[in-house]
């Protein structure tokens, strides 16, 4: 055995003329955790589709254990010994757990019944020491379970070298802690764990090695140990970065008003239970809680997207409860959803039109059924110059922009729409530090003007950078409500993981 | 009364004179509804259906009329080789360049249409000779009862009816290889993520789809209607492709969606035989409205479980596979 | 460089107008196909095409046959352009044809009046009848969520059905020789001047085109439809009614065809019903709608196109050419279509070589939905 599981030479890839990687040099140990760390676009998960046989290097050679590899798909990675667990999962969410773990592998039996299949995956998960229900259905199972199901199914095959892409952004603090007692024993096995992260703390308390990536090139590599968070981050970014925020206690009437919500999610199940939270003019209350505890049917509920099944919404003292999207949005109702390109804007249209999606209907675009041309035009234009959106055209569809471009679209269209209440879901998701400062920006902007803030993110540093309160969610249950001072960061992480306030010491 | 005679004949036991008509009359849509239904488990939308079977069949044709094929296996074969080899154009087209299913489908079923109907312009009504013949298991069976309508059938009807089904069933429910094909029609990235060949299952399943739809072509010409007449699918393919969503893609329940078509046809047969009178109407007349109602009762057959779905709250509507229709590349996502 | 690599890269969006210069180029390339198809099978293209132009441009009957099939073919291919730009594939507008043809013909032979009353009448018939058509496939499309290629689909065959039975029973021409069809209307649509066999009825599709045209660039409405058709959630973010537009869309799509069915019944010599009364004008009208992509100056310019090609194959088919080979041709030009639409998605992109400065903003998708 050499000393390198996996190294790779001098590995480029291209996108649509975009450089995602340039001449990349990577080595990983056996034995060890290494970490993968950069900003958002650095060209961590590029990289390791490519050693997990997902993406075809431009140019650039890997080696497995010394010899040169030829990864073409994902089967001759496994056969390498590499095997990835995705951020998103790929995983048939009407299949059980034990037909997901033996699809796609030769060593299944070429006839199968349920209880052979079921037997099996018993005996993989004794050997590896990982336990989910076997006969599950992935969609009936936690966002944590269905991670343990991608790595038994990686592990199962024999894999030596697991690649995990970001694999604590959707667990909680108590999830991810199990899944770091789970690396340590994988390679103390002598398994390799390669783990991209963006999470300073995490990185620094679970790897071994660590490589830093930005904008497609490698900075340094390095044993963790001496390593620290302030170092790294400037490593990442290329420069120091602080954003002030003054946060403020506000107090008077409430602008928006929750009382007693319950909403059902597109399953049928219900996500949001008797829900009560206010939100005051010039304020910014932060939603913290990992993602998937209801917060998209909260912003869905207060922007007249989702019915209630029950409580109401009151905006300045007005019940708007069962009230249209047009009405709500022409109260001053602004809202940035968490899946922008899924769900707020239209990638085949031109940037035009998606500069007024949430207000075409108003003055002074609309007259009767007429739509003013070119005001709509005039409009999009100064809100590509005052959002700083990059585009050849206003006439360029939306679908050409990059992602940080829609982002910034979306979220300066939403926040002119919005005069009283702004419901921000996960602004800053995917964008790098300066597009990710831009919005904060715009967000923060608002608030000093007098608007109401909601603010739904899963990164607890930016919830507490950000609001001037903050409200935690599990399981459609607000926990607790803190104002920013006393905000305490282990008291949320474990509030975020279901832990009731007097477990959690409050 | 008519109502009371159509109940009576539903009870009697003309029905079993009915099913036993609606057997046969409904083999082409269910080779073909099996077919599409195999492409539509890995994901591909095939609408050529119509096409595949005009072309299944004029192959069939030529083999016999043309090249003196002997035996009714023998021409089969050749009108499947034929609609496979339009499938895999189609496949090579929407797989592999992932032009849209849509447009392409209907191109198929439009360029099939017109070529079998080309081919086979000079051997309109031509009888064709090579047929094949039904098993007799003898014994004095056909009574006309309960035996003649189950028995006495050619050996494509059992194929189709029973053996087709029940080998992909299995293959869909107890295969290692039928549970990868499943998870290609129903998550691709998923799939690929494993090392199942997207593009390898989707090509394979919608040639082999194209050759059993080519197969109810040829079943046309080489049983059912024994010569060659142009437009020979007659909106089959397309019932075929409405059986599909009937069944929401469980190959038993195709055989029932297949049936029902099928029995509607025969009505009109058997409303004739019995010299059945509408009031108000003409004599003929009956038989126009029965004309209409295989293709109204399959409308009604697709609302039927969506329209459930709805009533009953039910979220997933059909158990349609989830990437039906949508192209799959491994770097866009 | 001698280092340097080309390869295809593929986007998520096309740039509108090069996916329809590659639509057209797909569909020009078909027909390139299809003549060497005609040449392997003895045929001598060329002479065809000499043939055509002659059949077509020698004359003003050939130029005035154009134009009456493009009539049913433009209200087809108005109506699936106009369901399209909702990405809603209405297969079933010869049905709707056929349907408006019918109630047509019901009213002409049995209401007397003013011939333009009759026919007011029969032209709203038709309309009415042609949104009825496809009510069913447009209510179980908005509110069950029911695919509506096969439900459109599926009524064509009971279209057909009926218009037979009226042919062949209910409204039969006793006196009628050799064709069986329906009595006659006794009504006619006045000519267009300047013409022989040209009525006003040339005119309606440009004036739809031209509606269709405005709603679509000035219109809140025909902004709501583009909407839906580009992403039905960001619809409902809007706060678009998606269901009352689905319907909108595919009801006017219907009646745009009935319409259609009226006016190619109400020419000079074609005033009575029979089961051939379409000649598949649904499909050819898809096709030009298929060509035409979103745009409804297209749909004009290439439904006159097909309609050449159309009325090529009628003449043609005197000189040995089958109809069934213009069935045949139609599936090889959606195909090239449906190809150079794909193509307009790819293209080809340096790998190698000196490093590219400009990474431009376009592909810029791909690139996120790849990185992190």
């Amino acid at each position: 055995m050499t000393e390198f599981a996996v190294s790779a030479r001098g590995v480029t890839k291209a996108f649509g003329g975009v450089r995602a990687l340039s001449s990349v040099d990577f080595e990983a140990r056996w034995g060890e955790v290494h970490a993968l760390v950069g900003e958002n676009g650095a060209g961590k998960t590029t990289l390791c589709n490519i050693l997990a046989g997902i993406y075809r290097a431009d140019s650039g050679e890997i080696a497995v254990d010394g010899a040169d590899r030829e990864l073409r798909n994902p089967a001759q990675a496994i056969e390498a010994g590499i095997g990835m667990v995705h951020q998103h999962f790929r995983l048939v969410q009407p299949m059980t757990v034990a037909q997901n773990i033996h699809l796609g592998w030769p060593d299944t039996p070429a006839v199968i019944t349920h209880r052979a299949l079921i037997e099996r995956t018993q005996r993989f998960m004794d050997e590896i020491g990982l336990e989910v229900d076997p006969t599950a259905r992935i969609w009936q199972l936690s966002v944590g379970e269905q991670q343990r199901v991608e790595i038994l199914r990686v592990l199962a095959r024999g894999a030596r070298v697991l690649i995990l892409d970001e694999p604590t952004a959707v667990l909680t603090a108590r999830e991810a802690a199990e899944l770091f007692e789970v690396i340590r024993g994988l390679t103390a096995s002598g398994l390799t764990v390669i783990f991209i992260s963006h999470k300073l703390r995490e990185v620094l308390e679970v790897s071994d090695h660590l490589t830093v990536l930005r904008q497609g090139v490698r900075v340094i590599t390095r044993p963790t140990a001496g390593a620290t968070a302030r170092e790294l981050a400037r490593l990442m970014t290329g420069e120091e970065r602080e954003l002030g925020v003054e946060h403020r206690t506000v107090t008077g009437a409430p602008a928006l008003e929750l009382r007693n919500v319950s909403a059902r999610n597109d399953r049928g199940i219900r996500a949001l239970h008797e829900v009560d939270l206010t939100v005051r003019a010039g304020e910014i209350l932060g939603i913290a809680g990992v993602s998937g505890n209801g917060q998209t049917e909260l912003a869905e509920v207060i922007c007249a997207l989702r019915a209630l099944e029950s409580g109401a919404v009151t905006l300045d003292g007005t019940d708007i409860t069962g009230r249209s999207v047009r009405a709500i949005t022409d109260m001053g109702v602004g809202h940035i959803p968490q899946d922008r390109i899924g769900v707020g804007m239209v990638a085949s249209a031109p940037v035009k039109d998606n500069a007024v999606l949430h207000n075409y209907w108003t003055e002074p675009f609309c007259k009767g059924v007429k739509l003013d041309r070119h005001g709509v035009i005039d409009f999009a234009k100064r809100l590509v110059e005052t959002a700083r959106v990059q585009t050849r055209s206003v006439f360029a569809t939306a679908g050409q922009l990059s992602g940080g471009n829609q982002q910034r679209l979306v979220a300066r269209r939403e926040a002119l729409v919005a005069d009283r209440v702004l419901v921000a879901a996960h602004p800053t998701r995917g964008l790098d530090v300066n597009a990710a400062q831009e919005v904060q920006a715009t967000i923060l902007d608002k608030r000093d003007n007098g608007c109401a803030v909601l603010f739904i993110s899963d990164d607890l540093d930016e919830i507490m950078l950000m609001s001037d309160r903050i409200a935690v969610i599990y399981e459609g249950r607000i926990m607790s409500v803190f104002d920013a001072a006393d905000a305490d960061r282990e008291r949320i992480g474990l509030l975020m993981g279901g832990h009731e306030p007097a477990e959690a010491g409050v | 009364m008519i109502l009371a005679d159509m109940i009576l004949a539903l009870i009697d036991n003309a029905f079993l004179s009915l099913v036993g008509s609606a057997i046969p009359a409904s083999t082409v849509v269910l080779l073909a509804a099996t077919g599409a239904m195999l492409g539509e488990r890995v994901g591909v939308l095939n609408l050529g259906q119509e096409g595949l079977i005009g072309i299944g069949a004029v192959y069939a044709v030529i083999a016999v009329l043309s090249w003196g094929v002997g035996s009714p296996w023998l021409a089969m074969l050749i009108g499947m080789a034929a609609a496979a080899l339009a499938g895999l154009v189609f496949a090579v087209a929407v797989v592999v360049l992932r032009a849209n299913q849509v447009l392409v489908g209907l191109a198929l079923a439009l360029g099939g249409i017109g070529l079998s109907n080309q081919l086979g312009t000079n051997r309109n009504g031509t009888p064709i000779g090579t047929l094949f013949r039904e098993v007799n298991p003898g014994g004095g069976l056909d009574d006309g009862g309960f035996f003649e309508a189950f028995l006495f059938h050619d050996p494509i009807v059992y194929l189709a009816y029973v053996a087709v089904p029940i080998v992909l069933w299995f293959v869909l429910q107890r295969t290692r290889h039928g549970m990868n094909m499943r998870a290609v029609g129903e998550n691709p990235a998923a799939a690929d993520a494993v090392g199942v060949s997207v593009m390898g299952s989707r090509l394979g399943y919608t040639v082999l789809g194209a050759a059993l739809s080519g197969a109810g072509g040829a079943y046309m010409v080489l049983s059912f209607t024994p010569i060659w007449s142009p437009d020979i699918a007659r909106g089959r393919g397309w019932v075929a492709l409405a059986v599909v969503i009937f069944a929401s893609w469980r190959p038993g329940w195709v055989v029932v969606g297949a049936l029902l078509y099928g029995s509607m046809i025969s009505l009109d047969t058997t409303a004739q035989a019995r010299g059945w009178d509408l009031p108000f109407f003409g004599p003929s007349d009956l038989s126009f409205l029965l004309s209409m109602l295989p293709y109204v009762v399959t409308l009604i057959a697709i609302l039927i479980p969506a329209g459930a779905a709805k009533i009953g709250r039910r979220v997933r509507a059909t158990a349609a596979p989830g990437a039906l229709a949508i192209p799959y590349s491994r770097e866009d996502r | 460089m001698s280092s340097t690599r080309y390869r295809l890269t593929r986007r998520l969006d096309a740039d509108a107008g090069l996916a329809t210069m590659t639509r057209v180029a797909g569909a020009l390339g078909a027909i390139v196909l299809v003549g060497l198809l005609l040449l392997a099978t003895g045929r001598n293209p060329f002479r065809i095409l000499i043939d055509a132009v002659d059949a077509i441009f020698g004359s003003q009957r050939g130029i005035e046959g154009v134009a009456l099939r493009a009539i049913p073919i433009l209200m087809t291919a108005l109506g699936v352009a106009l369901s399209l730009r909702m990405r809603v594939w209405n297969i079933g507008s010869d049905g709707q044809f056929l349907i408006g043809a019918f109630a047509a013909v019901g009213v002409g032979i049995h209401l007397d009046g003013p011939a333009w009353l009759v026919l007011l009448v029969m032209a709203a018939a038709a309309t009415v009848a042609g949104a009825a058509w496809i009510l069913v496939p447009a209510l179980a499309r908005a509110f069950w969520d029911v695919n509506e290629i096969i439900t459109t689909l599926l009524l064509n065959f009971v279209a057909v059905q009926l218009v037979t039975w009226s042919a062949l029973g209910f409204w039969r021409d006793k006196k009628a020789a050799v064709i069986q069809s329906t009595r006659q209307v006794p009504v006619e649509l006045p000519d267009l001047p300047g013409t022989d066999s040209l009525t006003i009825a040339l005119l309606v599709p440009f004036v739809i085109a031209a509606g269709l045209w405005w709603v679509f660039r000035s219109t809140t409405i025909g902004y709501e439809i583009d909407t839906i058709g580009g992403n039905p959630r960001a619809a409902g973010f809007a706060g678009i009614r998606v269901r009352r537009r689905i319907m909108l869309v595919m009801l006017v799509t219907g009646a745009i065809a009935g319409l259609g069915g009226m006016l190619q019944l109400s020419a000079p010599g074609a005033q009575a019903l029979n089961a051939g009364f379409s000649a598949q004008f649904g499909l050819s009208g898809f096709i030009v709608a298929a060509l035409a992509g979103a745009s409804f100056a297209g749909v004009l310019g290439g439904g006159v196109f097909i309609a050449s090609m159309f009325y090529a194959g009628l003449v043609l088919q005197t000189k040995g050419l089958s109809v069934y080979i213009i069935f045949g041709m139609y599936g090889i030009i959606l195909t090239g279509i449906a190809l150079g639409e794909i193509a307009a998605r790819y293209r080809l992109e340096r790998v190698d070589g000196a490093v590219d400065g400009d990474a431009e903003v376009s592909g810029g998708a791909t690139l996120e939905g790849a990185t992190t």
